[in-house]
């Protein structure tokens, strides 16, 4: 089913299955099951609650849990703009957010945090209503807000639903931060979508035990979870498929998925789209089908460009210039370099933008990035690139006898980092960086001098 | 507990769940990153294991501080002694 918000899905399964689970939750003795007509009911209480504050922009640190989920459904169904944050962003960090995208409420299980950032609260935001803002990565204070809809949410679920059906029978664990669009899409929403249970996983200390919890059929994962998983052969007996999105993932991390007995398809997308714009079904995991409201086109230089009406996002929140540079005529610039094939599958080959994307799917913008560290560490001879293992590395013009020093000066800005962006292994050389004659860093001389 | 019980179960823990890592020395001051060849998921997994081990909770808002293996035993230390 094709829907246009959230409201109109929860009312029609309510109406079609009102008994079936909607959502799994830790219970007292065992999973917990919401039904649709429960879940639609608790959405109308909370919206009500919500109504009452007069509030029209919602901050929400999207912990995954079944209070978390239906507040954001509340809170859009009152007309509030919700703005969607990873449930470890740093205070400091969220507090420039918050402003930027005009909060005037905080939801966040954590009460302390609701006081510590209730000063950086404004007046609200006028018009905001059916607008979800995500970030277009791992939200620092410096991402950009990408302004999405219900219906562009809702769209890419359907697109999701139409390459890889779901049925009532299937249980979907969701694991992924809901504050990032894969998450939230092929983690949430592409169960509710086709009617089925979405098993709301318990947080990070249950990656290892949530599958002997609620039997998924259905999972959606990042590399580097997928690898945790291949590796301890944690995936339940039920599993028939898993869906991998948010960055590249090795072939042998594929295969070794694949020999679980699991049906394994590799997605790509952005936050711009909404998410999902194609989809391995097939053998080849990295031969994608385009999904029905997408279309896909190579540039002359090699840059994939998406048209996607349905999905596409209304724009940068308050950044009118960067949406003008991406979004041209109805036609997004992905910055991602890719091919199709004679089958019309996407294939992508490479990235075009000075931009690093991680195992765990968010992305390190590589000038914003190394300012950074060059401000912490006073210089500006250093580049940052991945190593084999997908590990951001320093490589740095210094003294390897430094590396003690170098590390205390960036430990500040590594802890307000999580763990999958903070530099791990520091290369020392008694050279500049290669430039290019504009100054900008020659990344691939980089890669080539480390064998990579 | 001592500092120095925590410190070694805290190891024992680490090689358990990084083979890769038997032969090399850890200590206090060994930072536990990629370069040890600890990515998010293996600090994941160790933080949950000593967490069951000693039972007592990290708040997940702080794991991304704990830089040094020392820092963790510091982080476990004071929630175990208090």
């Amino acid at each position: 089913m094709r829907f246009s918000s959230f409201r109109a899905l929860l009312e029609y399964w309510a109406g079609q299955t009102p008994y079936a689970p909607a959502l799994l939750c830790e219970g007292e003795t065992g999973p917990r099951a919401v039904s649709y007509r429960e879940l639609a009911a608790a959405v109308e209480r909370r919206a009500e609650e919500l109504r009452q504050t007069g509030k029209t922009c919602l901050a929400l640190f999207a912990d995954g849990g079944e209070a978390c989920v239906v507040t954001l459904f509340g809170a859009l169904r009152v007309g509030m703009q919700v703005v969607m944050l990873s449930d470890d962003l740093p205070d400091a960090a969220a507090g420039v957010l918050l402003a930027y995208t005009d909060a005037d409420m905080i939801w966040s299980l954590d009460g302390e945090r609701e006081a510590e950032l209730a000063p950086f609260l404004t007046a609200g935001v006028e018009n905001g209503r059916g607008r979800l803002l995500f970030f277009t990565s791992g939200t620092t204070e410096r991402s950009k807000a990408v302004v999405l809809t219900e219906q562009s949410l809702c769209s890419s679920a359907w697109n999701g639903s139409q390459m890889l059906p779901l049925t009532q029978a299937d249980t979907l664990l969701c694991l992924l931060p809901l504050g990032h669009v894969f998450g939230f899409v092929c983690g949430l929403l592409w169960g509710l979508a086709c009617g089925a249970a979405v098993a709301l996983g318990r947080g990070a200390r249950h990656y290892g035990d949530d599958w002997d919890y609620f039997r998924p059929t259905a999972v959606s994962v990042v590399p580097a979870l997928l690898g945790f998983l291949v590796k301890h052969r944690l995936f339940n007996r039920e599993l028939r498929c898993v869906l991998i999105g948010a960055g590249s993932c090795p072939s042998e991390l594929i295969e070794a998925a694949k020999a679980l007995g699991v049906r394994v398809s590799f997605g790509y997308g952005l936050t711009e789209t909404s998410s999902g714009v194609a989809i391995s079904t097939g053998g080849d995991p990295y031969a994608m089908d385009v999904c029905p409201d997408d279309t896909v086109t190579i540039a002359p230089d090699g840059e994939i460009l998406i048209q996607a009406p349905t999905c596409m996002m209304q724009g940068y929140y308050k950044r009118d210039a960067d949406t003008r540079a991406v979004l041209v005529d109805g036609v997004f610039h992905t910055g991602d370099l890719g091919l199709l094939d004679s089958d019309g599958r996407v294939h992508i080959t490479g990235r075009k933008k000075d931009m690093l994307v991680l195992p765990g799917g968010t992305k390190l913008f590589l000038p914003e990035y190394e300012a950074r560290l060059s401000a912490a560490l006073g210089t500006a001879e250093l580049a940052v690139f991945l190593e084999k293992n997908g590990a951001p590395a320093l490589l740095l013009q210094a003294d390897p006898a430094e590396e003690k020093a170098v590390r205390e000066k960036l430990r500040p800005l590594m802890e307000e980092l999580p763990r999958g962006e903070q530099i791990g292994k520091i290369y020392f050389t008694d050279k500049p960086m290669p430039r290019t004659a504009t100054g900008k860093i020659r990344r691939w001389e980089i890669q080539k001098e480390d064998g990579q | 507990m001592t500092r120095q019980e925590i410190l070694e179960k805290t190891k024992k823990v680490v090689y358990d769940c990084m083979p890769e890592l038997k032969g090399v020395e850890i200590d206090e001051d060994s930072v536990i990153n990629t370069d040890m060849g600890m990515d998010s998921m293996n600090f994941i997994l160790v933080v949950c294991k000593l967490e069951a081990l000693f039972d007592v909770k990290i708040p997940e808002r702080q794991w991304n501080k704990l830089s040094t293996l020392g820092e963790v035993v510091d982080a476990f230390e004071k929630r175990i002694n208090k």
